[in-house]
């Protein structure tokens, strides 16, 4: 296993930057996850660490060697793609035997190997068939042997889970995780999916536009998001996001949004806020941090009710605030109804507050 | 589904394939069943529709090296076949990593290269015939199976290279990618995985180029002066000539031309048949 480090990447196509200066350390056995929405040039990273493309510029070293112009059979890293990419005319033996074959395993080790990987996967009974006649989670378990039999120095994966059904991916994810435990193995894992990677990666790296937003543990990222783009793409549903209009006031700050409503802020927030540009933020709020009133008390704002939506355990209630919606969570007992007068109270030690024009955050320092 | 009702249209249908199948078969059948008639019965009339003394005589007498007919027609024969494998194996030495890196590779120019390759296709056969003469008697190519190979490459080329890149765009780049990564070369990963899931599209296109060489007439007629040159469609047309009147020998000869060609059919077909549809419709 190895560590993992990207200096100053760089990948163009044309004029077109795929990859826009992205510097990120992937320690010894972690796991991290490229996150972003399609296009985000997560995919085109994990290319260029696994050598499939030709860095722009930058350099790139696992372990403690250079690899950037190294061929991807040289940089002894193994990768699990979206559609599995299984040799159709192998058998599963021999799929999970290529590997050790281009490195000239003698036959009783590959034989060795191979099994053992087919037996920590349970696909020992499959060894005989070819993938077209396996099920989707059986081809992933048979991809996913293939990189394992050959104890690579890092593991790249590509959205291993999206071609799988709802069920088995959250079956998949928990096994991957454990995988990972097990091993202590090395792991880059590309998705789109901001949940995969909340739930199974150490750090995750969120990308947009090729270039990287943040990095840092899933509850970090989720807790005090840079700016904007990750406040909204990180978490689900995503953290509702005003525009409002910052007023100083005796006792410190308070936001105004269109449609008049008005919200006075703690000390420290009106420190953070006062430091807006212009004098405009966005304010942040996830669904669990604002408080339902039925009846007008102090520090509130009233409002009324958009639409309610039970999900089973949980109901989310789409509240207007001025004239934008925020979403908020309430307990399932709670009854209301469209157009229902509410008073909102945000959770002031967990408001996100952002530059209107920068869309980073402002902190208080 | 209607039970005793005849379906007009299902009638019709069979009636016309009946029909494209008799039309297909019997002059084949008619050509078999003349080779093995002896000249005499071969010129009767009425004709005689089922030989009474059937003989291989036609055919020992074409294959035999000792007889003067013999030895012509199996000269027509070894030509035909060089000509053939040659442009065969050529074409599919050059179609494979063209149509590989027209499907893979982004090149300056590879749009325009692409069509240019499809650009022969859009002209008749023949209006190249006196341009190529030209060219191969400047070349000193003339009377030699080279200005044959060379003149059934340019024309077998274009297709097999778009019917192999169909292939290719098939197979998913990630194939070589997880070979590259799993230890293969670009070249090894070509060989070991992208070969031989486009096997049934070179074997396709094999076929092709071999039955356009061995069925070619008009350019094999023109480029070919020496009677020790010839192949075989050529050669033919010079014992119909020579024994006008040697209708069985004539039959026997065609039969025999046809058989390497059928084989090669019979043997293959699944390949082709599949090369075709997948070509043809991309998933």
């Amino acid at each position: 296993m190895a560590q993992v480090r990207l200096d100053d990447v760089v990948k163009t196509y044309g004029s077109v930057p795929a990859v826009d200066h992205v510097s990120l350390t992937v320690n010894d056995g972690e796991f991290v996850a490229l996150v972003g929405p399609s296009g985000c040039g997560k995919t085109t990273t994990l290319n260029l660490i696994a050598g499939l493309l030709e860095l722009t510029s930058g350099d790139i070293f696992i372990g403690d060697r250079l690899v950037n112009d190294l061929d991807p059979k040289d940089r002894d890293i193994a990768m699990v793609f979206q559609n599995y990419a299984l040799y159709p005319n192998k058998t599963v033996f021999h799929n999970l035997a290529f590997p050790l074959k281009m490195r000239k395993l003698s036959r009783a080790a590959i034989d060795t190997k191979v099994r053992e990987a087919a037996r920590v996967l349970d696909i020992t009974h499959l060894l005989g068939r070819r993938p077209r006649e396996l099920s989707g989670g059986q081809q992933q378990r048979v991809a996913l042997g293939r990189a394992l039999v050959r104890d690579p120095l890092v593991f790249l994966m590509d959205e291993p889970l999206s071609n799988l059904d709802a069920k088995l991916r959250v079956q998949m994810r928990s096994e991957l995780k454990r995988f990972h435990q097990d091993l202590n193995a090395t792991v880059i894992y590309v998705t789109h999916d901001q949940l995969e990677a909340v739930t199974m990666a150490d750090k995750m790296a969120v990308m947009r536009g090729g270039a990287l937003q943040q990095y840092d543990a899933p509850e970090r990222v989720f807790a005090n998001p840079v700016n904007t783009f990750v406040a909204g793409f990180v978490g689900s549903p995503a953290m509702s996001l005003v525009n409002a209009q910052v007023l100083a006031t005796p006792g410190g700050a308070a936001l105004q949004g269109s449609g008049g409503w008005r919200c006075d802020l703690s000390p420290r927030n009106a420190r953070a806020a006062l430091a807006a540009s212009d004098g405009s933020a966005i304010l942040g709020a996830r669904h669990s941090t604002i408080m339902l009133h039925a009846q007008d008390t102090p520090g509130t704002i009233p409002s009324r009710v958009y639409t309610v939506e039970p999900t089973g355990d949980i109901t989310y209630v789409h509240v207007f605030l001025g004239e934008s919606f925020i979403i908020v969570s309430v307990t399932p007992d709670v009854r209301l109804r469209a157009d229902q007068p509410v008073w909102i109270e945000f959770d002031q030690e967990r408001l996100h507050l952002f530059d209107a024009t920068t869309e980073q955050a402002l902190r208080a320092d | 589904m209607k039970v005793g009702r005849i379906d007009g249209w299902r009638v019709g249908g069979w009636a016309f394939l009946t029909l494209l199948l008799l039309f297909a078969v019997l002059p084949m059948a008619w050509m078999l069943l003349t080779s093995v008639k002896t000249q005499f019965a071969a010129a009767q009339y009425p004709p005689e529709w089922w030989p009474h003394h059937p003989t291989l005589q036609n055919y020992t007498r074409l294959l035999s090296p000792s007889s003067d007919v013999g030895q012509e027609f199996l000269t027509y024969m070894l030509n035909s076949l060089w000509v053939s494998s040659a442009t065969t194996v050529i074409g599919v030495i050059i179609a494979v990593p063209a149509a590989y890196a027209f499907s893979r590779f982004r090149f300056p120019g590879r749009e325009t290269l692409f069509y240019a390759v499809l650009l022969r296709n859009m002209f008749p056969g023949v209006v190249f015939l006196i341009p190529l003469f030209i060219m191969m008697r400047t070349l000193r190519l003339v009377n030699t199976e080279w200005s044959l190979i060379l003149t059934y490459l340019t024309f077998g080329l274009p297709l097999s290279i778009w019917l192999l890149k169909g292939f290719y765009d098939n197979i998913p780049p990630q194939l070589e990618q997880a070979a590259r990564i799993d230890g293969a070369s670009r070249f090894q990963a070509f060989i070991r995985v992208v070969m031989p899931l486009s096997s049934p599209g070179i074997i396709a296109t094999a076929i092709y180029s071999f039955v356009q060489a061995w069925n070619e007439y008009i350019y094999a007629l023109t480029f070919l002066t020496g009677k020790e040159k010839l192949t075989l469609p050529v050669g033919l047309q010079q014992f119909f000539t020579e024994y006008a009147t040697d209708w069985p020998g004539l039959m026997a000869a065609a039969f025999i031309m046809s058989v390497p060609v059928v084989t090669m059919f019979l043997i293959l077909q699944r390949y082709f048949v599949r090369a075709l549809a997948e070509g043809a419709v991309k998933s």
